[in-house]
């Protein structure tokens, strides 16, 4: 076997990132700072209509322009609607618009100058059509329809285990309560972008985006290629949190443009058209019931979620499912019931986003059970630890919970905040809240796939290089596996290196999403790096006379175990086995599939291989002048299972926290039917470095056996309990509750005035 | 638009480069000296992620035009280590956390350098104050602020080397 617990150098080391050098210098190359010879400027026109038919387009006058190479309309391209879960968006509009925003055509000219001018010199006629803003409004009878389904619903289900309406009504409590979340934008510092080349019959795409396989595959539908046409390869990626997993049109364009040009060409978006061309987190309105009984003990929960999807699906069908479902995971009641719409309106279509379901559902259901506690007269610590979910457990839709510490976390989280203290010396307009989250390590979603695999070689100097298609977009994936590689091979970390994703050369994987990639590729990198050990010592006991079985490699060395003088450097041991007749290198392959399930049409299986949990509590402070909510105080713990890179997994911690605070407090555009107003960092508030609270958080001691040296996601969960957390504490402070996202100070003054406004 | 002749310095190299007078410093920079450790991020001078120092000031590279610093220095990303050896700030950053998608890496450390110039031991709020502008969607910026404070050790002790 590898390293014991004790014997581990590397797993629990903070490493500095494998691409922090290249990042604090400059060098690190992403999609804008690429170029090729007889490179054009692509570039995109977007309707200003919420909804209309297009009458007329005429793009006459901009191809006449000197410099420009190519126009494109929808009539140009294949017409093939394409998406992952419900493909219903094409590239450029056909016959007409369902947003402001949506891209009606692209140019690509010698420069952006040039584009720009093109773009504006197309006249596209429109017959305005009635619209519609509200998902609710979008299902009822006689609403304008957006695409050609039954009530504008993209998608629904209806799941109900044991008999819920008996166990609410012997309830003696039930809390009835319906919370709105609210759109928010990725914001990567990046912009989405691309570069692609159309050379020979093969399409090369240098594009920002995760999940390299998954998006080749769309863009060979959406352009009626085979996927094996289609190369990708990605640069380093200014952060993704689920808003480059290739949702949104600039790729597909883009390779339009370089095919249509045979010219390489170069799509960034603007910060503005990040914001209306982007694919943010879905709005949802929740209907939550919960009954309890007089100890606080949930006895059954019903939900129903109206999901806003906007004018196209992207991911939010999947996103509403998870936000239906995942949160029973939670707690021990096993009587729900959860319905779930998804209605299209005429809206920026919606996505991916860190969290995905769970940070809307956790904001309504944590508040709710927050709620029946007040109500009850209970401390929502004590309530939270009699319901909390335990290992072992098989949650209502057949989760199978592995390692589970949520006990641990909710106590390490109250306790970091002085919960019991505070609330015995309560201070007017303070307040305390507390939320918990369960998520995924990987989930089986597509193809009824939930693995990895990677090729690893050992090169003739004994430095280790993975070909891992996994991809980073900033998390520091390839730092982790790098690690855990490093680690089960006993060689430095400085000598193994994972190259860039790239689908030629890599094997099919899934890419980053649902916080996957340490737990699921990190057991591929560890088969991959055991086999590889395997081979070094078996070709080591031939040279150095003795069964492999007594060797060991420290440091990069394979030595005797007992006799570290009879030894030869990894690199010896390989260049000596390939030098040689007959030689051969050393590669080898590592795949892993979790033991997770699909999902049918009855939701049941565990979908994923291990579960996170935290728990987290705010501290807030209202101002009853302003209703200014400050976040005085904010503690978290979190079970991840082994932590790999102590640094890195904080430093994502603190992220999602902010990513939290923004979702709670401030992120959230003004739209005006449909549009959004000031679509920029102006209009758009995330977070700045004088927003952030104390902060204190600690990973509770976890060991998942089904994980690589034990770890679990780590990506995602700290962002998902945040904005209930935030609700709680401001709902302790002031006495009344905010039910719609972001909490302003205008809904604050509201409600301490005994009113609520709807927005 | 007639083109200017301006003579600029850029990380210690002077340049002549004909520039039209609506041409931003952000595009002379990454078009035509082809340093593109400096991004774009917003366009609009909000994120800071253009950051740059002129005359040791920072500046939003994309709210400055390319002829307004005719005769100036600039520093960028690209100009803060010596050969090999990495700027405190960079060291820190590297070490501590200070980054994870790196896109706004480079104003971050610019603006931080512009503070630290400044302000060799600068207290909490003055990070926050100096920092204000530079927009972080990765870090949460809790280890930002550790690693300006420890470079701003390492910096001192540097000068109290250099002394000594």
């Amino acid at each position: 076997m590898s390293a014991t617990r004790d014997e581990r150098q590397l797993v629990g080391t903070s490493v500095p990132r494998a691409d922090g050098a290249d990042k604090v210098t400059g060098r690190a190359r992403y999609v804008a700072d690429l170029s090729l010879p007889g490179m054009l400027a692509g570039k995109v026109l977007r309707s200003t209509y919420p909804h209309a038919r297009i009458v007329r387009i005429d793009t006459s006058a901009a191809r006449a322009i000197l410099g420009v190479h190519a126009v494109l309309t929808g009539e140009d391209t294949p017409k093939i609607p394409w998406g992952f879960f419900v493909p219903d968006q094409y590239p450029l509009s056909v016959g007409k618009v369902r947003y402001a925003g949506e891209e009606v055509a692209a140019v690509a000219a010698r420069d952006e100058a040039t584009a720009d001018r093109a773009v504006r010199a197309i006249e596209v006629e429109y017959e305005e059509l009635p619209a519609v803003f509200d998902p609710e409004e979008a299902m009822a009878e006689g609403a304008p329809r957006i695409h050609d389904v039954t009530n504008n619903v993209a998608t629904h289900f209806r799941i109900e285990r044991g008999d819920v309406e008996a166990a609410l009504a012997a309830a003696d409590l039930v809390v009835d309560e319906t919370f709105e979340s609210m759109l928010q934008w990725q914001a990567a510092m990046e912009p989405i972008g691309c570069l692609a080349d159309y050379q020979e019959g093969k399409l090369t795409l240098w594009a920002n985006v995760s999940g390299l396989f998954r998006a080749r595959n769309q863009l060979a539908r959406a352009l009626a290629l085979e996927p094996g046409e289609i190369r990708i390869i990605q640069p380093a990626v200014g952060g993704g949190f689920g808003g480059k997993s290739m949702d949104d049109n600039n790729a597909v364009i883009c390779a339009l443009l370089a095919r249509a040009t045979r010219r390489p060409v170069k799509l960034v978006n603007t910060r503005e058209e990040d914001f209306i061309g982007g694919r943010p987190r879905p709005t949802m309105r929740i209907r939550v019931r919960i009954g309890f009984k007089r100890d606080g003990t949930m006895v059954g929960k019903d939900l129903r979620v109206v999901l806003d999807n906007g004018a196209y699906s992207c991911k939010a069908p999947a996103a509403g499912g998870v936000a239906a479902l995942r949160h029973d995971t939670l707690y021990l009641n096993d009587t729900v019931r959860s319905e779930l719409f998804v209605a299209y309106t005429n809206k920026v279509p919606t996505g991916a986003f860190r969290g995905f379901g769970n940070p809307s559902a956790e904001w309504a259901v944590e508040q709710a059970f927050d709620i029946g506690c007040e109500r009850l007269g209970l401390d929502p610590r004590e309530v939270a630890l009699k319901n909390a979910a335990g290992p072992g457990r098989v949650s209502p839709h057949g989760n199978r919970i592995g390692s589970c510490e949520l006990h641990e976390c909710i106590r390490r989280a109250t306790d970091l905040i002085g919960w019991t203290e505070k609330r015995a010396a309560r201070k007017p307009y303070r307040g305390l809240g507390l939320a918990l989250s369960a998520h995924v390590s990987g989930k089986r979603h597509f193809y009824d796939y939930d693995g990895s695999s990677v090729i690893l070689k050992v090169n003739q100097d004994g430095r280790v290089v993975i070909l891992c298609g996994e991809g980073e977009v900033g998390q520091g994936a390839t730092t982790v596996l790098a690690q855990i590689a490093a680690e089960e091979l006993g060689v430095p970390y400085e000598h193994v290196s994972i190259m860039p994703a790239d689908t030629d050369s890599t094997l099919f994987v899934l890419g980053a999403f649902a916080s996957r990639l340490t737990y699921v590729a990190g057991n591929a990198v560890r088969q991959a790096a055991a086999k590889a050990r395997r081979e070094l010592l078996v070709s080591a006991g031939e040279f150095l006379e003795a069964h492999a079985d007594d060797l060991q490699i420290r440091d990069g060395r394979v030595q005797v175990k007992g006799v570290p003088q009879r030894a030869m450097t990894v690199g010896e041991v390989a260049s000596r086995r390939n030098f040689r007749k007959g030689g051969e290198p050393i590669v080898v392959t590592g795949t892993w599939d979790a033991a997770s399930e699909s999902h049918g049409k009855d939701r049941y299986g565990s979908e994923s291989g291990a579960f996170s949990f935290c728990a987290h509590a705010a501290e807030v402070e209202v101002d009853p002048e302003t209703g200014k909510v400050t976040v005085l105080n904010y503690t978290s713990a979190t079970d991840s299972g082994t932590i790999i890179n102590p640094v890195l997994a904080e430093s994502q911690t603190e992220g999602g926290l902010i990513q939290g605070i923004g979702y709670a407090l401030t992120e959230g555009f003004l739209m005006q039917d449909g549009q959004l107003l000031d679509p920029n960092f102006s209009g758009y508030k995330i977070p700045c470095i004088a927003d952030i609270p104390p902060f204190r958080h600690e990973f509770v001691p976890s060991y998942e056996p089904t994980g690589p040296f034990g770890a679990k996601g780590v990506g995602e969960i700290s962002m998902d309990p945040v904005a209930a957390a935030i609700g709680n504490a401001v709902a302790d402070a002031i006495g009344a509750r905010i039910h719609t996202l972001p909490i302003t100070p205008e809904k604050v003054l509201a409600a301490l005035d005994g009113r609520e406004t709807q927005r | 638009m007639s083109l200017r002749t301006i003579t600029i310095t850029v990380n210690g190299m002077r340049h002549e480069v004909d520039v039209r007078p609506n041409v931003r410093l952000i595009d002379l920079l990454r078009e035509d000296l082809a340093l593109t450790g400096t991004k774009e991020g917003c366009s609009v001078g909000v994120c800071g992620a253009c950051t740059v120092l002129v005359d040791g000031r920072s500046v939003s590279a994309c709210l400055t035009l390319a002829v307004m610093v005719a005769g100036r220095e600039v520093l960028t990303i690209e100009g803060l280590a010596e050969g090999d050896a990495l700027h405190p700030l960079q060291q820190a950053f590297l070490e501590r956390g200070g980054l994870q998608c790196g896109f706004c890496t480079p104003g971050q450390i610019m603006a931080a350098k512009a503070l630290l110039d400044e302000r060799p031991h600068p207290d909490d709020e003055e990070i926050r104050v100096a920092m204000l502008g530079n927009l972080c969607r990765c870090t949460g910026y809790y280890k930002i602020i550790e690693s300006i404070k420890a470079a701003a050790g390492d910096v001192a002790a540097r000068r109290q080397e250099a002394r000594a």
